[in-house]
């Protein structure tokens, strides 16, 4: 077997993805707003936090302030939930595939900024031995496990959070607008400033996990925020169940989990690049299976919400489904 | 308070679909648009509610003009739509969809949803009851927990009216409530809408082609041929006029319900 280091850190960068996939969910799932942008609002949470808290000189660095990790961290997520405004204040004029594109879009400007700004990120050139809370206390190998501590405290914030969030009026009325803009207007509601304020929301719960992001992967660059993390985080909240409350998490540890177990596969040397070319097309293998047998994902919205109580033990409740059906 | 409408008028292309009308609808008082198909009657809803403003003319509701604004605040108004196409919020259940209706903005924000205000506490608990009260009045009580989606089209009718119930409405606008829906049911829904109006002062604009339904429970008539008004008064002055009757048997396909 590997050593159980290794698994730490799976489960570490498991415990990541989850909290991106749940931030994703509320947006995505709830708000109806298929958001492309996840590594661009994660680049603007983890160059704030970077920025924010460099000090040394010898990066040359134009702005360096210094800050405590402590006062950064918050800091980053409330910058990234003002740059969620500023992209979704437009992007929300467009609907479904346009605002896709748009988000998409927007997240590779942020990425194109910070290798432009050169003297500001270090552009492409990034930033190495970030550094990191407790660090001083526990060193080595150990610090691992710290790492993993932060990150599954990180991913339970997040859980209650967006459960919170789900289980409210708030999260009924997103859903509600999400199925039928035109009824929700004719209730009154204030569809388009609710959708701005949870795509501002979303924002702010990534711009909180790109710290612990950093933390794990300990170096910045802008490659870092290719488009590819956001369609593992997508795939991830897929898998899990989209609009589900716990589909996040659940989907994100079966990926990753799955996806680092693949790559421990034992081949021979001379394979290995077959092996690195396979990895994609088994992680499609996985979602087409997981989603032939359970389309709305190992847990569904339906599950989370008012049908659960029906299957709870309401056989009155289900005859009215069949009949109604 | 009345809902008035001056010479408005909505054109699609060339289609006129809504020929400079001008009427007024007390906001205590059960009021039928009738008239066949086509003839402009759900245009004029989406001109009243915003949802498809007039090309011109002006409505006003009470001492507010109400054209060009938003559908969200006509709703907040008091002027609450149903939909002739009975969708609904498809994966809420009608519980859902009832309290969702209910739901006031200070509760609508991610802050609110910490669910720390007693204020938005007390709000649920008062429209859950009320859920149950309205549609328990509507036969609907064993639904409470079927989603949307999986009501016959019946329900999802009587469901569009029962969820206008809770939003606050002044003066309810109802896109064919009768349509599919169960002869039981539409007892139910006529004596409510009746009620609404002599104990709550809550009246009722609404559009049918069930006349036998409509004529019931009317106070006031008014017919939309090809959009234009072509007559408007009580009921019994309706049936009895020669000019609507041809208009009516002149469309076969115009039948009840
Ligand atoms: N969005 C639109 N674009 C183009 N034409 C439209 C549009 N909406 C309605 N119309 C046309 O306007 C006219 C009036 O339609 P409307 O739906 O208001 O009739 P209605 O009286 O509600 O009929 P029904 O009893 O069948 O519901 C019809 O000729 C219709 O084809
Ligand atoms: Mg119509």
């Amino acid at each position: 077997m590997t050593n159980p280091i290794f698994w730490v850190g799976v489960l570490t960068l498991a415990m990541i993805y989850a909290s991106l996939a749940m931030s994703l969910n509320v947006e995505s799932g709830w708000g109806g707003m298929w958001d492309l942008g996840i590594a661009g609002l994660l680049a603007a949470g983890s160059y704030c936090y970077v920025i924010l808290t460099a000090s040394d000189p010898d990066l040359g660095m134009r702005f360096a302030p210094g800050l405590s990790m402590w006062v950064a961290w918050p800091l980053s997520a409330l910058f990234t939930g003002l740059v969620a405004f500023a992209i979704g204040a437009p992007a929300l004029r467009l609907r479904r595939e346009y605002f896709l594109i748009t988000t998409l879009a927007f997240a590779e400007i942020i990425r194109q900024l910070v290798v432009i700004q050169a003297d500001l990120t270090r552009g492409t050139v990034g930033i190495a031995n970030i550094n990191r809370p407790f660090d001083s206390f526990v060193t080595g190998r150990d610090y691992n496990y710290v790492l993993l501590g932060i990150a599954v405290v990180t991913a339970a914030v997040m859980y209650v959070v967006t459960r919170q969030v789900g289980i409210s009026p708030f999260g009924r009325t997103l859903r509600a607008a999400r199925d039928n803009e035109a009824v929700a207007l004719a209730l009154g509601k204030r569809v388009n400033r609710m959708r701005i304020k949870t795509f501002v929301l979303t924002g702010v719960l990534i711009g909180a996990t790109a710290p612990v992001y950093l933390f794990y992967i300990r170096a910045i660059s802008p490659q870092l925020f290719a488009p590819g993390i956001t369609f593992t985080v997508w795939t991830a909240l897929v898998i899990g169940g989209l609009g589900s409350i716990r589909g996040g998490l659940a989907g994100a540890l079966v990926l990753i989990v799955f996806t680092e177990a693949v790559g421990l596969i034992e081949v021979d040397p001379a394979h290995i690049n077959i092996l690195v070319a396979i990895e994609p097309f088994l992680v499609g293998l996985l979602l087409v299976l997981v989603l032939r047998f359970r389309p709305d994902g190992l847990f569904s919205e339906r599950s989370s919400f008012g049908a659960a109580r029906r299957s709870a033990g309401d056989p009155a409740g289900d005859a009215a489904r069949v009949a109604g059906g | 308070m009345e809902l008035v409408l001056d010479t408005v008028r909505k054109t699609f292309g060339g289609v006129v679909a809504v020929d400079d009308v001008s009427a007024v609808m007390p906001q205590d008082k059960i009021t039928a648009l009738i008239g066949p198909n086509g003839a402009g009657k759900t245009t004029l809803f989406n001109a009243i509610t915003g949802f498809d403003p007039p090309d011109r003319g002006s409505i006003s509701f009470g001492d507010r003009r109400i054209d060009g604004l938003p559908p969200w605040r006509v709703a907040e108004l008091g002027l609450i739509r149903t939909f002739q196409t009975p969708v609904g919020f498809t994966t809420l259940t009608v519980r859902e969809s009832m309290l969702a209706a209910a739901t006031p903005h200070f509760a609508e924000t991610p802050v609110g949803a910490l669910g720390l205000s007693r204020r938005a506490r007390d709000h649920e608990r008062a429209s859950a009851a009320r859920a149950e009260e309205i549609t328990a009045e509507l036969g609907m009580s064993d639904l409470l927990d079927v989603r949307t989606d999986e009501l016959s089209a019946g329900d999802r009718k009587l469901l569009e009216f029962a969820r206008s119930l809770m939003a606050e409405p002044k003066l309810l606008l109802l896109d064919e409530p009768a349509a599919a829906v169960a002869p039981a049911n539409i007892g139910r829904l006529s004596q409510l809408v009746r009620r609404l109006r002599d104990e709550r002062g809550l009246g009722s604009l609404i559009i049918d082609h069930n006349l036998s339904f409509l004529m019931q429970i009317a106070d006031e008539v008014h017919v939309l041929d090809r959009g234009a008004l072509l007559a408007s008064g009580p009921p019994a002055e309706i049936a009895a006029d020669p000019e609507v009757m041809r208009v009516y048997l002149g469309e076969e396909t115009d039948g009840d319900g």
